[in-house]
C-alpha cells in the first residue's frame, strides 16, 4: 500500500518538475567572445524597424566592444504599469531605464554598484557629465547613470503665447515676474476668449499642480530646501508662508473662474487641452528649452514665465537615468556599452532616429528630419532623443542651437545644496505610505484651488504632524547633513 | 476545488471513520484519476505560489531573491494599524461589502424572480442581457460615465436637472454624503446581472408541481415567493454568501479608485484597503508591505469563511459547505 503512495507521489514530483523546466528554460547567451544584453526602456515613439535598426546597432558593438543588445521598447502607459515589476528582479534584464528617479531601484537592492566599472569602462561619460554624475549616486557609490539632459529648471507659468499676441497683452505678461501679477492676464483672457478656459493643471488630476515648484524636493517633497536649495536647512514645505500664499492665488482663481470648476477631477492635462484649443496657460517645469519643446507638443506657439526670480536651478536628481540590474551577468558589458551609447555619434543617432536615409535625412542646416512623404505616424522607427540625449544630431523641431544652450545652462545654473543627494527612506516607510495617502486627500484640492486654504490648510498640517512629517523631515536633514559632510 | 471535491468526499462518507487513505485509494482509484489533472491544476496555480507568502515578512531586495531576503517579522504589517485611516478603511471596506452582501443578495434574487416570471422567452433575453451589458464595460467607461452625469460645470444632473429647476448646483465629487450611495447604486448597476444568473438558473429546476398545488390551494405570487422559491434557494444564498464573506476585507478596487475620480476631498467614505495599500506604496513600489497587506486581508477571510461555515453547520447541517 505504502509503496503505492510513494509512487504516486514519486509521480507527481516528476509531472511537477518537468513543468517546472518548460517554465525555466531559456538558453544563456554566453556563445563565443560576443555576450548579449537586454535593455528595457519606454518610449512614445515608433519601433515597427526595430529589428532592422538593432542589426545595424550590433554590428558596430561588436567590433567596438563584442558586445550585441537587444532592445525591448515599451509605450509609456504600459511602462508604469510594468516597471515595478521590471524592478522586482524576475523579468530577464540588464539595463533599465528609470522615470521619475532611481531611488527605489536602489532601496530594492535592484540596481548594480558600478562605482569601479565606472571608473574602468565609463571614462567617456565621467569626461561628459562632471559633476552632475552625482545625481546617480547614493554614499558616493555610483548606482545609476543619468543622461545629459536640461538638469536646471524652475517653476513657471507656460502660456499660449498667440492668444497674448491677439488680445495685445505682450505688455503686462512682460511686467509678471510673481504668480500674483499673472492674475490680470488670466483676467483680460477670461474676458477675450470666453471659450478658452484661463487656467488648467499641466497632467490633470493624476499629478500635483505644485509637482515642480521653486523649492528643491529632495526626492519626496516631505521635508524641502526653499529658494531651490539656497540654505541647507530642510523645512517643511507645507508649513512656508510661500505654499500657503500659493494655496490662496490658485483659490482666488478659482473663485473667480479663471480654472474649471472640475479642475479637480479633470484627467485631461494642458498639451491635449491646447491641442483643441480650450486652454490658455498652466503651471509647470521651464527651462531654456521649454518654449521649443511644449511648442512642438501642442502643435501651438507656447511662452514661457520662469518664477523664483528667473533662475534655473539644478537639483536633486535627475528625472531619466539608466540602471544595471543588479542579478545581471554582463555588468562589464552593460557599462562598456552604455558609454558607447552616451559617447558614440553614430550609435546615439542610430537608437534615437534610426538608419538614415531610412528613418530620417539630414536637411540643409544640418538638422534631422523625416525623408520626404514620412512623417511622424508612417516613419517606421523614431525613439526621439530624449532617451540618451548626449552626441547625436539636432532634430528639425528643436532649437538648433540645443546643445551649446544645454551646456551653457547646466554650467552657469545655481546649484541646490541637495545637488546629487540621494534620501533613503527605508527607516521611515510606514509614515511615508501614511503622507502619500493624506496628500492625495488635501494636495490635489488646495493647489487647483477648489479647497480654501483659509479652513483646509491647518487641518492638512495637522494630519500631516499626526502622520510624523517631522520625523521625516529629522531623518532627511541627518541624512543630508552626513552627505554635505557636516 | 469544486471539480475535485465530489470524487474525494462522496467514497469517504459511504464508510465514516475507518478508511485510511490508502484504502480509499485502492477502492476508487479511478476517480483519483479523473480528478488528478484538476488537483495537479491547484497545486501548480494555487498552492505552489502559496509560498510566496513569505514576501510578506521580509524586507525583499533582488539580489536575495523571495526566499533569501532579510527577514524582517511582523514591520511590514505596522502601516496598516499605526496611521489615522487605519480604522477609516476598514470602516468602509466593511460596511460597503455589507451592503453588497446583504442587498445584493435580495436586489439578485428580486431581479432573478421578476425575469423568471415572463412569460415570453424573447423579452426574458432581452431584459436579460440588457441588466447583464453594464457589467462587461470596464470600470474606466463606467468611471466616466458617471463623471459625466456628476460632473460640476458640465455633469447632466447639474446642467440639465438642477440649473433648469432653479436648484443650486452640487459639487458632486467634493461632498462626501452623495458617495455611499453614489458607489452602491453604481456597484448594483454593474453588477446585479452577473449576480442574478446564478438564481435564475436555480428558479427554473424548482419543481413546478409545487407552484401548481399551491395555486390551487389559493397562494398569491408573494406567498409564492416567499414559501417556495426563497426556501428552494436557500442552499444558493448560503454558498454565495460564504464566498462573498471571504473577501469581505478585499474592496472592488475600480470602483472604489476609478469611480470617485481619485478626488481627494471625499476620501473617508470612498478609501478602502485596496486603494490605501495603492496610494500609500505606488511610489515606493514596496513588495513587503503590498504583500502583508494581501496577506492580512487573506487571513481575516479566511477567519470569517470558517467562523460563517461553523454557524451555518450549526443550524442546518446539509446546508454548510463543509
Amino acid at each position: 500500500m505504502k509503496k503505492k503512495i510513494t509512487a504516486l507521489v514519486l509521480t507527481l514530483v516528476m509531472l511537477l518538475s518537468v513543468l517546472t523546466a518548460c517554465g525555466g528554460g531559456g538558453e544563456k547567451g554566453g556563445s563565443g567572445d560576443v555576450e548579449k544584453i537586454k535593455i528595457y526602456l519606454p518610449t512614445s515613439g515608433k519601433t515597427d524597424d526595430l529589428d532592422k535598426v538593432m542589426e545595424k546597432v550590433n554590428a558596430i558593438t561588436r567590433e567596438k566592444i563584442g558586445v550585441e543588445v537587444e532592445f525591448k521598447v515599451y509605450q509609456f502607459g504600459q511602462w508604469f504599469q510594468q516597471y515595478a515589476l521590471f524592478l522586482s528582479g524576475t523579468e530577464d534584464v540588464d539595463i533599465l531605464a528609470n522615470y521619475g528617479g532611481y531611488l527605489n531601484a536602489v532601496a530594492q537592492g535592484a540596481a548594480y554598484d558600478l562605482t569601479d566599472l565606472m571608473q574602468q569602462y565609463g571614462q567617456d561619460i565621467i569626461a561628459k557629465e562632471g559633476d552632475y554624475l552625482k545625481s546617480g549616486q547614493v554614499d558616493g557609490h555610483q548606482y545609476a547613470i543619468p543622461i545629459y539632459a536640461g538638469y536646471a529648471w524652475n517653476m513657471g507659468i507656460l502660456y499660449r503665447k498667440d492668444v497674448v499676441e491677439e488680445l495685445h497683452l505682450e505688455d503686462m505678461v512682460a511686467n509678471v515676474k510673481t504668480i500674483d501679477d499673472w492674475g490680470a492676464v488670466l483676467e483680460a483672457v477670461k474676458a477675450g476668449k470666453p471659450e478658452m478656459t484661463p487656467f488648467v493643471t499641466l497632467n490633470g488630476s493624476t499629478a500635483y499642480t505644485f509637482n515642480y515648484g521653486t523649492w528643491d524636493d529632495l526626492g519626496n517633497c516631505y521635508g524641502v530646501l526653499m529658494d531651490g536649495g539656497k540654505t541647507d536647512e530642510v523645512v517643511n514645505l507645507f508649513a512656508t508662508d510661500e505654499y500657503k500664499h500659493m494655496c490662496e492665488v490658485m483659490h482666488d482663481w478659482y473663485e473667480k473662474g479663471y480654472s474649471s470648476k472640475d479642475i479637480q477631477t479633470q484627467t485631461d492635462g494642458f498639451v491635449v487641452l491646447t491641442q483643441n484649443d480650450a486652454a490658455f496657460c498652466t503651471l509647470g517645469q521651464t527651462d531654456f528649452n521649454t518654449e521649443f519643446y511644449q511648442t512642438t507638443t501642442c502643435g501651438k506657439p507656447i511662452g514661457t514665465v520662469m518664477l523664483g526670480g528667473g533662475t534655473p536651478v539644478a537639483r536633486t536628481y535627475n528625472n531619466v537615468t539608466y540602471t544595471v540590474m543588479s542579478n545581471t551577468k554582463h555588468a562589464e558589458a552593460c557599462m562598456k556599452f552604455l558609454n558607447l551609447w552616451f559617447s558614440d555619434k553614430e550609435i546615439g543617432n542610430l537608437i534615437s532616429y534610426g538608419i538614415e536615409g531610412e528613418h530620417y535625412v539630414l536637411n540643409e542646416d544640418g538638422l534631422g528630419e523625416y525623408p520626404a512623404g514620412q512623417d511622424a505616424s508612417t516613419c517606421g522607427y523614431h525613439l526621439g532623443a530624449n532617451i540618451s540625449n548626449t552626441n547625436r544630431i539636432i532634430w528639425c523641431t528643436e532649437d538648433p542651437d540645443y546643445a551649446r544652450k544645454l551646456d551653457d545652462s547646466n554650467t552657469n545654473a545655481q546649484k541646490s545644496a541637495g545637488l546629487g543627494f540621494a534620501f533613503d527612506p527605508s527607516t521611515v516607510t510606514n509614515e511615508i505610505t501614511a503622507l502619500d495617502n493624506i496628500c492625495t486627500r488635501y494636495r490635489t484640492g488646495l493647489e487647483c484651488g477648489s479647497m480654501d486654504p483659509e479652513t483646509v490648510l491647518p487641518e492638512f498640517l495637522n494630519a500631516l504632524k499626526d502622520a510624523g512629517i517631522d520625523k521625516v523631515i529629522a531623518e532627511k536633514q541627518a541624512q543630508l547633513d552626513k552627505f554635505l559632510g557636516k | 476545488m469544486t471539480t475535485a471535491a465530489p470524487a474525494k468526499t462522496a467514497p469517504s462518507r459511504k464508510k465514516k471513520g475507518n478508511s485510511t487513505l490508502a484504502k480509499r485509494l485502492k477502492r476508487c482509484w479511478p476517480f483519483y484519476i479523473m480528478a488528478l489533472p484538476a488537483i495537479i491544476y491547484f497545486v501548480i496555480n494555487n498552492y505552489i505560489p502559496m509560498s510566496g507568502l513569505i514576501l510578506a515578512f521580509e524586507h525583499y531586495t533582488v539580489s536575495g531573491g523571495i526566499f533569501g531576503s532579510e527577514k524582517v517579522g511582523l514591520q511590514n504589517f505596522k502601516f496598516l494599524f499605526t496611521s489615522a485611516d487605519s480604522w477609516i478603511m476598514i470602516r468602509n471596506t466593511l460596511l460597503y461589502n455589507l451592503a453588497f452582501i446583504v442587498l445584493g443578495t435580495v436586489i439578485a434574487i428580486l431581479t432573478a424572480y421578476f425575469l423568471h416570471e415572463l412569460k415570453s422567452n424573447m423579452s426574458r433575453k432581452v431584459y436579460q442581457t440588457v441588466i447583464l451589458f453594464p457589467g462587461l464595460l470596464s470600470v474606466i467607461i463606467v468611471s466616466y460615465l458617471a463623471n459625466a452625469l456628476l460632473a460640476g460645470d458640465t455633469g447632466f444632473i447639474n446642467m440639465h436637472i438642477l440649473r433648469p429647476l432653479g436648484l443650486e448646483s452640487v459639487s458632486f465629487y467634493s461632498e462626501k454624503k452623495w458617495w455611499p450611495f453614489i458607489l452602491v447604486f453604481v456597484h448594483f448597476w454593474q453588477m446585479t446581472g452577473t449576480n442574478c444568473i446564478l438564481y435564475l438558473a436555480n428558479m427554473s429546476a424548482i419543481d413546478p408541481g409545487l407552484y401548481e398545488a399551491s395555486s390551487l390551494d389559493g397562494a398569491s405570487r408573494w406567498d409564492q415567493l416567499i414559501n417556495i422559491t426563497v426556501p428552494c434557494l436557500i442552499p444558493t444564498i448560503i454558498t454565495m454568501t460564504i464566498l462573498q464573506v471571504g473577501k469581505i476585507f478585499n474592496s472592488d478596487f475600480g470602483l472604489f479608485y476609478q469611480v470617485p475620480m481619485n478626488s481627494g476631498a471625499i476620501l473617508d467614505v470612498t478609501q478602502t484597503i485596496d486603494t490605501y495599500v495603492y496610494r500609500g506604496l505606488m511610489n515606493t513600489a514596496n513588495m513587503g508591505m503590498s504583500a502583508a497587506a494581501c496577506f492580512y486581508q487573506s487571513v481575516v477571510g479566511f477567519v470569517l469563511v470558517m467562523i460563517t461555515n461553523a454557524i451555518t453547520r450549526k443550524i442546518s447541517r446539509e446546508n454548510a459547505m463543509f
